[in-house]
């Protein structure tokens, strides 16, 4: 039938499947249309992330950006829109028009950009996803694009400067959170029941910054205001993504395994010493009468043994 | 673009008179145009402009619900994304267009070489900005495509009514009509990307219908003119 599909994208943590909101996009409409995709993620290998991730391989073709991937999957069939209407057809365009202009500049700046995220979260995270000596090069290249990307898109001639955009990119990515959460209001997905383009790429925007730990988290915490999405976010992933997670578990699972192990270690550690301390302290007996002692003719009990004690 | 606000303007009640001015750009306090100058305050850019006004106690979507109003704002984020960027593409990036149309009309007020060096430097800036965002390696034959989605999507969301929201317009009505009226009446090279718009006919009615009842208050002259002073401030 459908040639073997294969997806080559960035590997997740944090109990996500990629931490790359393309990727994840790709990923979600694949388990939505029940597209049969062999998801590679990159990890520390030689061969060299070319181009944009995510890219998907089918026999002979590569086809790179999400947009055009998802119209790949459409026409071999794997279509999560069918049962769309043609207008809502539409209001899934003009939505994905709003989370790009509005949510993407604040989620670069908040990956890629702030100081303090870059430095401790990203680029040790993706670094440690490619080989050496490219993992020197791609994260700065990234971030280099996404600032690019902010400043031609918001900044103004002729000042282009970070400082002025970075407020208002921010207000706009609040600002779009609370459009979608009101569109959202209490249903499952956007349109009904059944997930479909729109909901893939709004999980795939919105999973990222709920999940990942930054230090800087403002967008997070206004995220995590709008308890609907936070639900649609979990949703998903306990749906979706639950054989994922637990195939995955070497990235989620493991690691909350080593550090339960880690803390079981040290609690038996401490536990050790405690019954060390506690034998000391029982076999100390012997050797009270020295310390006890001194105390005790502090107060005023035998001589002799503190004159044996104070003389040299 | 500045039909745009000329429209919206216009469905507010506000009387509005557009000056062509060269330096335009530099006037405006963000770089953008176009702007509006109002008694002592200059206000630039469709959001700032769209607040201006409501505080002034004028506003178009008080009618909609919440739900519409997210609606109407990622709508209006889709014209801008792809119409708006298909518009500076085919006006800069597409060099048959540049050679011809563009770099003449932009650089016509100054002297040369003021008016080469002026529009090279514009157009070095808008090829920049597609590269960021990734228009740069699209074909034209990709943008015209992606502008006929964009048309197809604004086409089913009007369906039969007479404005995107039913009986009222709005600021999404004012943005639409200000683009596809454009796209429309200025004259390029080849007709394609007008032929995609008048591939659907409840637009071009929409827009014939906007024009005549807003804009034929004033003299066909004036609204011509404005058109044309809309192309020049359109090459931003």
């Amino acid at each position: 039938m459908a040639a073997p599909m294969e997806l080559s994208c960035w590997g997740g943590d944090w109990g996500l499947p990629s931490l790359h909101p393309e990727s994840l996009t790709v990923m979600a409409y694949a388990k939505f249309s029940g597209a049969p995709l062999t998801v590679n993620t990159i990890n520390n290998s030689w061969r060299a992330p070319k181009g944009d991730l995510p890219v998907l391989v089918s026999e002979d073709i590569v086809i790179s950006q999400p947009a055009k991937i998802l119209n790949f999957l459409r026409k071999q069939k794997y279509n999560a829109d069918y049962d769309l209407s043609a207008k809502q057809g539409a209001d899934t365009l003009a939505y994905i028009a709003l989370l790009e202009e509005k949510l993407l500049p604040a989620l670069l700046h908040t990956f890629w950009i702030e100081a303090d995220n870059y430095c401790s979260v990203t680029k040790p995270w993706f670094a440690s996803k490619i080989a050496f000596p490219l993992s020197l090069y791609l994260p700065g290249k990234m971030s280099r694009e996404a600032l690019n990307r902010i400043l031609l898109t918001r900044g103004g001639p002729p000042l282009y400067s970070l400082t002025e955009v970075e407020a208002q990119i921010y207000r706009d990515a609040k600002e779009c959170l609370n459009l979608l959460s009101k569109r959202l209001g209490t249903s499952q997905f956007f349109f009904g029941d059944t997930p479909t383009t729109l909901d893939a790429f709004v999980f795939g925007f919105l999973a990222p910054i709920y999940k990942v730990c930054f230090p800087r988290v403002q967008l997070q915490e206004h995220l995590k205001q709008l308890s609907n999405l936070c639900r649609f976010c979990d949703d998903i992933l306990t749906c979706y993504f639950r054989l994922t997670v637990s195939g995955h578990s070497p990235a989620g699972q493991d690691t909350a395994d080593a550090n339960l192990q880690k803390l079981t270690q040290l609690v038996n550690k401490e536990s050790n010493l405690i019954e060390k301390m506690d034998d000391n302290l029982r076999k100390s007996p012997q050797h009270p009468p020295r310390k006890l002692t001194t105390l005790k003719l502090a107060a005023g009990g035998e001589e002799s043994s503190p004159m044996s004690r104070l003389s040299p | 673009a500045t039909l745009c606000f000329q429209a919206f303007l216009q469905m507010c009640n506000l009387p509005v008179r557009v000056i062509c001015r060269a330096n335009a750009e530099y006037m405006s306090p963000s770089g953008k145009l176009p702007f509006i100058h109002v008694g002592n305050q200059v206000v630039s850019e469709l959001g700032p402009i769209v607040q201006f006004v409501k505080a002034k106690g004028h506003s178009l979507s008080d009618g909609l619900d919440e739900v519409q109003k997210a609606e109407m704002k990622a709508y209006m984020e889709l014209v801008n994304n792809m119409l708006l960027t298909a518009e500076l593409y085919l006006q800069w990036c597409d060099d048959v267009t540049v050679e011809e149309i563009t770099h003449p009309r932009y650089g016509s007020p100054y002297p040369w070489p003021l008016n080469r060096i002026l529009s090279y430097q514009k157009q070095w800036e808008v090829r920049r900005k597609m590269k960021a965002i990734g228009w740069a390696g699209k074909t034209l034959e990709q943008v015209l495509e992606d502008v006929d989605q964009c048309c197809h999507a604004l086409s089913q969301r009007l369906g039969t009514q007479p404005y995107f929201f039913n009986k009222q317009p709005t600021e999404l009505d004012a943005l639409v009509f200000g683009h596809l009226f454009t796209i429309l009446t200025t004259q390029l090279i080849t007709d394609e990307l007008s032929e995609k718009v008048k591939n659907y006919s409840n637009l071009t009615a929409f827009c014939r219908r906007i024009e005549q009842q807003y804009f034929e208050g004033h003299d066909k002259d004036s609204s011509t003119v404005a058109a044309r002073s809309s192309k020049r401030s359109l090459l931003r």
